[in-house]
């Protein structure tokens, strides 16, 4: 334990286990703590940071025969007026950015909660995803291009029927990891493997149609992405 | 509880309680039940009183058939009495916190507030809810969606958004 009672994800676990420390953010009320009781369901005791009222859930796992120790972080409360403690982000190695498909200011928010995110952590994965699809299936036919901007794998789910949110937990758990081991190409693997990833950018003045064009043909083959960061058109006419 | 049915529900000013009309199945009576709030005043918790009387002995098999969020709101009702508000004005402020606002900026509301929004949304949440005794449980629901033939959501699209497109 380090200062101020948190763990130190620096530190290996007692029997040489990797630790990781995942957050997830977005808006109030958008369904943060219920997608956390939703992949680790009953029989997980919270542990409670009185310092700063901030919660932490222990997980255990493993990911590629390694045996890893995940931390969940949920808040108290404190995204409201977008107050989140620093040591919220501390050491974290991956986030899930939430907004709910009910309520459009959500995902008006999230650019800010990125900024926020990208300011204590510039380099760790970063997932979106889409909750409460279970209030109206039909979100799901609709394109969202917030995550697909911002190259990030994006996931419909339900914290109420449980649709996707193991899978989204598990791989933000295999991103974290990665990042951890300072792998390099941990996003484009997930993001090859969610079909709906297209790796090229568009240009600003694109049309959206223009873009659905461009998903069948772009293929998800190539991580060149990396040198390519910044929204320079790469859109071959 | 199968014996009994809820058919309507209300409050009680003087002295502060809440009321609930139900059938009586095996009787087919119509009963009416005055459950009291005690030692409540202008400042007592609603959460707090809401959770009293859902843990009471007598009371709570009847109020426990209402849904949170409509005996969170009667509660309410009679706190605002005591503090001097009229009926119709309380009647607009509790239908104002018991509405969704898709615009509205939950990150900025108060405690109570947030916590009625939370309240409404449960009942969806719980209404879908598939839990761990049910028979089509399972614990990873995996679902693929198609990309290829989805419409813009509309929500990319907007002026005074922080992203370009
Ligand atoms: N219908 C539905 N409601 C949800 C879902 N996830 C969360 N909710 C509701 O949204 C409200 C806020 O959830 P919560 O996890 O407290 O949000 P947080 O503030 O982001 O941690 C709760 O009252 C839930 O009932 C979901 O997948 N479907
Ligand atoms: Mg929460």
């Amino acid at each position: 334990m380090a200062k101020n009672g948190e763990p130190d994800y620096d530190q290996v676990g007692d029997e040489g286990e990797c630790k990781v420390k995942i957050i997830c953010l977005g808006d109030s009320a958008v369904g943060k703590s219920k997608l956390v009781e939703r992949f680790l369901m009953d029989g997980y005791k919270p542990q409670q940071l009185s310092t700063y009222a901030l919660t932490l859930f222990n997980y255990k796992t493993e990911v590629n025969k390694q045996k890893v120790l995940v931390d969940f972080w949920d808040t108290a409360g404190q995204e409201r007026f977008n107050n989140m403690h620093p040591s919220y982000y501390h050491q974290a190695h991956a986030c899930i950015l939430v907004f709910d498909t009910t309520r459009k200011v959500t995902y008006k928010n999230l650019p800010l909660w990125l900024k926020e995110l990208r300011e204590y952590r510039p380099e760790i994965p970063c997932l979106c995803c889409a909750n409460k699809i279970d209030v109206d299936y039909n979100v799901t036919k609709k394109s969202f291009g917030f995550a697909k901007k911002q190259r990030m794998p994006f996931y419909f789910v339900s914290a109420s029927d449980g649709t996707n949110v193991v899978k989204m937990f598990n791989d933000a758990i295999r991103a974290a990891v990665a990042y951890k081991n300072d792998s390099t190409d941990f996003m484009d693997e997930i993001m090859r493997e969610l079909e709906n990833f297209e790796l090229e950018t568009d240009s600003g003045s694109q049309t959206l149609d223009d873009k659905k064009d461009n998903v069948s043909e772009s293929g998800l083959e190539s991580s060149k992405n990396k040198d390519n960061d910044d929204d320079d058109s790469d859109v071959k006419s | 509880m199968d014996e009994i049915e809820i058919q309507k529900c209300g409050v009680k000013f003087d002295p502060p309680g809440i009321v609930v009309v139900y059938n009586e199945k095996c009787s087919n009576k119509q009963r009416r039940r005055t459950m009291p709030l005690r030692d409540f005043t202008k400042n007592t918790n609603v959460e707090k009183a809401t959770q009293d009387l859902l843990s009471h002995p007598r009371h709570g098999k009847y109020v426990s058939l209402i849904t949170k969020a409509q005996l969170v709101r009667l509660v309410t009702i009679v706190r605002d009495k005591l503090n001097g508000m009229s009926l119709e004005a309380s009647l607009a402020r509790n239908d104002a916190l018991d509405k969704i606002d898709p615009e509205e900026n939950l990150n900025t509301v108060d405690e109570e507030t947030l916590k009625r929004k939370k309240a409404v949304m449960d009942k969806t949440f719980e209404k879908h809810q598939v839990k761990p005794d049910d028979p089509d449980f399972k614990y990873d629901v995996e679902v693929e969606f198609d990309e290829n033939n989805v419409i813009e959501s509309g929500w990319d699209s907007e002026e005074g958004s922080d992203m370009e497109f």
